[in-house]
């Protein structure tokens, strides 16, 4: 396996009036060259902290450290902040959620893509023009749209406006945060297609943080899990959403409607994540894991690998009996 | 559905101004949104319904008139028998205990400085419940929505709790006057995933165990699926769809709903990534199409759907669509 990109042990914190909120802390993961990730949480889990470390783009009070944060075999944790930025934009990309962001309301969206290009990729004007309409020709926008304003477009146009300058400088890696969140389903839908219809023509990869672990079902090649800034389990889309050896991703797994499956009894997890200033000890899906034992409250669990399909977790080799389990309300509800 | 239903909702429309451009001013033209234009369904007692679309189709509108949150511009919404344009004083009182709302966002739903017995105790005030029965009916709502621990959440305010409990204090709050309909606009959409789950089944209990009705709207058609017996698809104003949920669900029949119902995604990888059966975007809602609103997306248009609009009629197998083709 070819990984463009190799996370190994990345750690994130902020400085806060109560000591340091570890929003990550060590994980390691790998994103195989031509492969759409997904990175999966829930809200404070880490996932969007994640993928702006690795993009570089940090508020001043972010400690960013690790063993390796290897991206085409080159260590980004080594490089000085100037080399760091020139990477940026051109092999690296970012998504964000709201299009607003990435795009400034008072400039013709055609105006914005050309200033990317000229100024980050040395095209001439000229060419850079006709590379804004190939781009907007790529994500399916009319290219006379190019003269208008972010406010003309449409939630869906605006998300496809933020690939185009993504992808406008040819980037290995795209990292895209909730970038369909807040999109109608069938907008939601027709952009996931274009972005996953450019990551194959391209042979680009993506990291696709998501809350939203039908969207990682639909799109995703890989899965990383994550849980109060660690990550918990990571493998191929089928190993981990079909046979989760974890607990908090059986547990989401089937707190999760299926539109197209019976209409089965959800299943809640009890209580909410652990404060990151002060977490607990030993595995911090603990105080809310009916599986819980007592080395889980003390020792840090071990990440077990099996075939590429790693979980941190204790008893993951128990995985297929606790998945039984794991499906039942009654088993959650004892944690309540 | 029963007999006598306890909402009914007759050719009800709501239409708001919207932004005038420069051309409309030249003309002295006023547009406006036909955000609800012309609507009926009915709901019976104990029945929860989904009104299920996307953004701009008028459901919040619909629920915030059904409410009478808002007047609407045609149209008529009774409840339990009476037109509820027509309640005052009184009337207007005990309507307000026996349609309640459900907050989309309970971060925002509580006020901050009360603490949850105060914010359970405000609306017992306000309809001149004698208190001596307060702390029981507290007790009983905080048993139903599953915080029956009174000493540990009573002098809590909304900033010590988590999403999920407080979610449950404003689902609390909604039942403590024992409300015969419930409207509920998007009630689970700021919460995790892991939490969600639980406020499902408490909407599901509410269901099978309070007795009340409810409608619930929400874009997100596997949640309407899990809690509604029935379900409403609405798009640019009207309703296209009406039917058992799981007939809506399994077996669509307007063009839009089939649409919808493809683009869900699920949380299997096994699953359709065929494209979806529907064009262009969601056209300005300031000048729909002639006839059918859905036309220039449908796949299947023809030339009759221009000239004339569908209207709402059985399809069979209880349900109503608006489709010329059916």
């Amino acid at each position: 396996m070819d990984a463009l990109l190799d996370i190994r042990a990345l750690s994130v914190s902020y400085r806060a009036r109560s000591g340091a909120v570890h929003a990550v802390d060590r994980a390691s993961f790998t994103v195989p060259a031509g492969s759409v990730v997904g990175l999966v949480g829930e809200s404070g889990c880490g996932k969007t902290t994640l993928a702006r470390a690795v993009m570089g783009v940090m508020p001043a009070s972010a400690q960013v450290s690790g063993d390796a944060l290897l991206f085409q075999g080159v260590d980004l944790l080594k490089l000085s902040p100037r080399e760091r930025r020139r990477l940026a934009w051109t092999k690296l990309a970012f998504i964000p959620q709201t299009a607003m962001s990435a795009l400034d309301p008072v400039y013709r969206v055609g105006a914005q893509i050309a200033e990317v290009l000229v100024e980050r990729g040395g095209f001439s004007r000229t060419a850079a023009r006709a590379r804004a309409e190939e781009l907007f020709a790529m994500v399916g926008i009319d290219r006379a749209r190019l003269a208008e304003y972010p406010h003309q477009f449409s939630g869906g146009m605006r998300q496809r406006a933020s690939i185009a300058i993504a992808l406008a400088l040819e980037p290995a890696l795209v990292l895209a945060d909730e970038p369909v969140t807040a999109l109608d389903v069938i907008v939601q839908r027709q952009v996931l297609d274009v972005l996953k219809d450019l990551q194959a023509r391209l042979g680009l990869s993506v990291v696709l943080v998501t809350h939203d672990i039908s969207v990682v079902a639909y799109a995703c090649d890989r899965v990383v899990v994550m849980y109060a800034g660690r990550v918990v389990e990571s493998g191929t889309a089928e190993e981990v959403l079909e046979r989760p050896r974890h607990p908090y991703t059986m547990g989401l797994t089937n707190a999760f409607p299926d539109l197209a499956g019976a209409a089965h009894t959800l299943v809640p997890i009890a209580g909410h994540p652990p404060a990151l200033d002060y977490p607990p000890p030993g595995c911090r899906f603990a105080p809310r894991c009916p599986f819980a034992q007592e080395r889980c409250r003390t020792l840090d669990p071990s990440t077990e690998d099996a075939a590429g399909h790693v979980a941190v977790c204790w008893r993951a080799e128990e995985a297929e009996l606790l998945r039984i389990q794991a499906a039942r309300v009654e088993t959650w509800a004892a944690m309540g | 559905m029963s007999a006598v239903p306890l909402l009914d909702v007759t050719d009800l429309a709501k239409h708001f101004p919207a932004p005038r451009r420069l051309a409309d001013i030249a003309r002295g033209h006023r547009p406006t949104v036909k955000a609800v234009d012309g609507i009926s369904f009915r709901i019976g007692p104990r029945e929860t319904v989904g009104i299920v679309g996307e953004s701009g189709c008028g459901k919040t509108t619909t629920g915030r008139l059904v409410l009478r949150l808002v007047p609407p511009t045609a149209g008529h919404i009774r409840f339990e028998g009476v037109d509820v344009a027509s309640l005052r004083d009184d009337a207007l009182k005990a309507f307000r205990r026996r349609a309640q709302l459900v907050f989309q966002n309970p971060f925002d739903a509580l006020n901050p400085r009360l603490s949850v017995r105060d914010s359970l105790a405000e609306p017992l005030r306000n309809q001149g419940l004698p208190r001596p029965e307060w702390d029981a009916r507290i007790a009983l709502a905080m048993q139903r929505v599953r915080l029956p621990d009174l000493a540990r959440y009573l002098d809590r305010f909304p900033h010590e709790l988590s999403g999920g409990q407080l979610q449950r204090v404003v689902l609390a709050r909604a039942i403590i006057l024992e409300p015969h309909l419930l409207v509920a606009d998007e009630p689970v959409s700021m919460l995790d995933v892991s939490v969600r789950a639980g406020i499902l089944n408490l909407m599901r209990e509410a269901r099978d165990t309070l007795g009340l009705a409810a409608l619930y709207i929400s874009h997100d058609l596997a949640l309407i699926r899990y809690v509604c017996d029935r379900t409403i698809v609405m798009y640019l104003g009207r309703i296209v769809e009406d039917g058992p949920t799981e007939e809506v669900v399994r077996n669509p029949r307007h063009p839009y709903t089939r649409a919808l119902v493809a683009a869900v995604p699920v949380p299997r990888v096994a699953q359709s990534r065929a494209p979806l059966p529907i064009r262009g975007n969601v056209p300005d809602a300031r000048e729909p199409p002639s006839g059918c609103r859905f036309r220039d997306r449908c796949p299947q248009a023809m030339p009759r759907c221009a000239a004339e609009d569908p209207p709402l009629r059985d399809v069979g197998n209880r349900v109503l669509a608006a489709c010329h083709l059916l």
